[in-house]
């Protein structure tokens, strides 16, 4: 994952604020955590910064991926054991006769769900890291095929 | 709801949703049992005779005339179909005198179980009560991907309501750093072993008090925390163990034992085999001996061989696999295989679970019931019973 150092650099380094923000260091960390757009930086598109934008747009592919809350889901990699499924503490408080109980998760608005043989991520708003902010890996540090990840990681 | 049969596991709360003859989603199964219904309809096996398409009456009358015409006939296979269907291979070989024999490596271990030598214990209660759980020799999340996630380490049970951060202690003993020795982080020991034997010895000695490595005391120390410890044993630890009595002598006083059999329903065959003959391993019902298929086969005592739904050409070792091409064949599988490829007559079959009923048998001896979602006209037992009424 790019640091906001790296894409600071790239920057028009002026600190014009027409992004909204104060610096451009401030615009380089909003970018990684998505609340920003690169559009937003509007002396970015002129012709001569035009190499650095690409190389800007490069670095932030791995971050489109992601979902909201940093969660990338390699389906290569999965097999479907569903231990990601099973850990979730949210599923577990949810769904203790389910998930919480190795079950298929019963849940209307599951997060992690196994379909067709790889998990899926559907109602990532539900995550922990995304309404409380905590650093929760119970995911992660539970698949050893790696096909789960966090950007902060990468 | 439907009942998957890639692995022992035999989870049953797979949802398959269908577009009328087409599989569209299958939800919480794993990969593997995910491909079985996905793709249930992808190169299916067609009747065939010395290669040639045929119909599949045709192909059942061969079979029954390449059978009558041998005298020393074996029947493999029969891991991934129906208790019924191993029922009546068991008495067909009975019948012709032929020797019977399935994929699984188990048949010693499972005959401890069957004559109560060995305590076992089922699944659910192993999500209920278990504390220590020992994976030996096998590398679960890759063979049966849903067996931690959906009865041992990871489920909380009724006594076991923490979860496995804290009420579950797993040991994992390999001979590498497989994906299930990955999983051993927190509260948890990888052993790497490559003498299973002299490890048992360790840790007999350790749980009479004696000397052993750190680790195997750890492990100890924490198995007296609980009264319920459980072992997974794996095809790992089958082959590498030289003397069965030291390892009985281990589980009885560590707790429970569990055979890893990924083999879908090699414990159905099993049991049907323990109570026929007594022993739960291959057996020849012609001269009343106890020899595997690849001992027969090498030594030249076979001449026609019938594989039930299983691919041997795919998983036995290469002078083995050189034996069987020379010999007659006759395969009854549902789908296209090696051993389908090379075989002088091919009836194909229905799925089981998919396409055909029927009852298998977890691996720790459950019996569970399939709900199949589709009905085929052919199907193992079926067969079956007509190649032994033509005999």
């Amino acid at each position: 994952m790019p640091s906001p150092m790296d894409i600071y650099k790239l920057l028009p380094k002026t600190n014009c604020k027409l992004c909204g923000e104060q610096t451009c260091m401030s615009f380089a960390f909003k970018l990684i955590t998505r609340e920003k757009k690169l559009e937003d930086c509007k002396p970015l598109f002129s012709p001569e910064f035009e190499e650095q934008r690409k190389k800007i747009e490069e670095m932030l592919k791995v971050v489109e991926k992601a979902t909201e809350t940093g969660l990338v889901v390699n389906e290569d990699l999965c097999i479907g054991c569903g231990n990601c499924v099973v850990v979730c503490p949210v599923h577990v408080y949810e769904d203790p006769e389910g998930a919480g109980s190795g079950i298929g998760v019963r849940l209307e608005k599951p997060i992690l769900i196994v379909e067709n043989g790889v998990v899926k991520v559907v109602n990532v708003e539900l995550c922990r890291r995304y309404k409380d902010k905590t650093i929760c890996v119970a995911c992660r540090e539970n698949c050893p095929t790696s096909a789960i990840a966090f950007l902060e990681e990468l | 709801m439907v009942v998957c049969a890639g692995c022992s596991c035999l989870c049953d709360d797979v949802e398959v949703e269908l577009d009328g003859e087409r599989v569209v989603k299958v939800k919480h199964a794993c990969r593997i049992g995910a491909s079985i219904f996905l793709n249930y309809n992808v190169s299916r096996a067609e009747p065939m005779v010395n290669g040639k398409p045929t119909d599949i009456d045709d192909a059942i009358e061969k079979a029954i005339e390449l059978l009558k015409g041998s005298r020393k006939v074996a029947i493999y296979g029969l891991d991934n179909t129906t208790l019924e269907a191993q029922g009546i291979a068991i008495d067909l070989a009975e019948k012709i005198g032929a020797l019977i024999d399935n994929g699984s490596k188990f048949g010693r271990l499972v005959e401890l179980i069957l004559k109560n030598e060995i305590p076992t214990t089922t699944l659910e209660n192993v999500k209920d009560y278990a504390y220590v759980i020992v994976y030996w020799g096998c590398d679960v999340h890759n063979s049966m991907p849903r067996h931690m996630s959906r009865y041992t380490y990871y489920p909380r049970g009724k006594k076991r309501q923490r979860g496995y951060e804290e009420d579950r202690f797993l040991v994992v003993v390999d001979v590498r750093r497989s994906h299930t020795a990955m999983l051993a982080k927190k509260n948890a020991v990888f052993i790497e072993t490559n003498d299973d034997q002299k490890l048992v010895r360790e840790f007999i000695s350790a749980l009479n008090g004696g000397v052993a490595s750190r680790d195997v005391l750890r492990i100890v120390k924490e198995v007296k925390k609980s009264e319920f410890n459980v072992v997974f044993g794996g095809e790992g630890l089958v082959r590498g163990l030289k003397n069965l009595n030291d390892f009985v002598e281990f589980v009885k006083k560590f707790g429970y034992f569990i055979p890893a059999d990924y083999h879908t329903n090699s414990m159905g065959f099993f049991k049907i085999m323990f109570e026929r003959t007594g022993r739960a391993d291959s057996y020849c019902f012609g001269n009343d001996s106890v020899v595997s298929f690849e001992d027969a086969l090498m030594n030249g005592d076979v001449d026609t061989v019938l594989i039930v739904a299983d691919d041997p050409l795919n998983s036995m070792s290469f002078d083995v696999a050189r034996k069987l091409v020379k010999v007659n064949t006759i395969v009854i599988d549902p789908k296209q295989s090696f051993t389908s490829k090379i075989a002088d007559v091919v009836i194909p079959s229905a799925i089981s679970g998919v396409e055909c009923g029927g009852t298998m048998v977890r691996s720790d001896g459950v019996s569970v019931e399939l709900k199949p979602m589709f009905k085929s006209e052919f199907d193992d037992v079926k067969i079956l019973k007509r190649i032994q009424r033509g005999l």
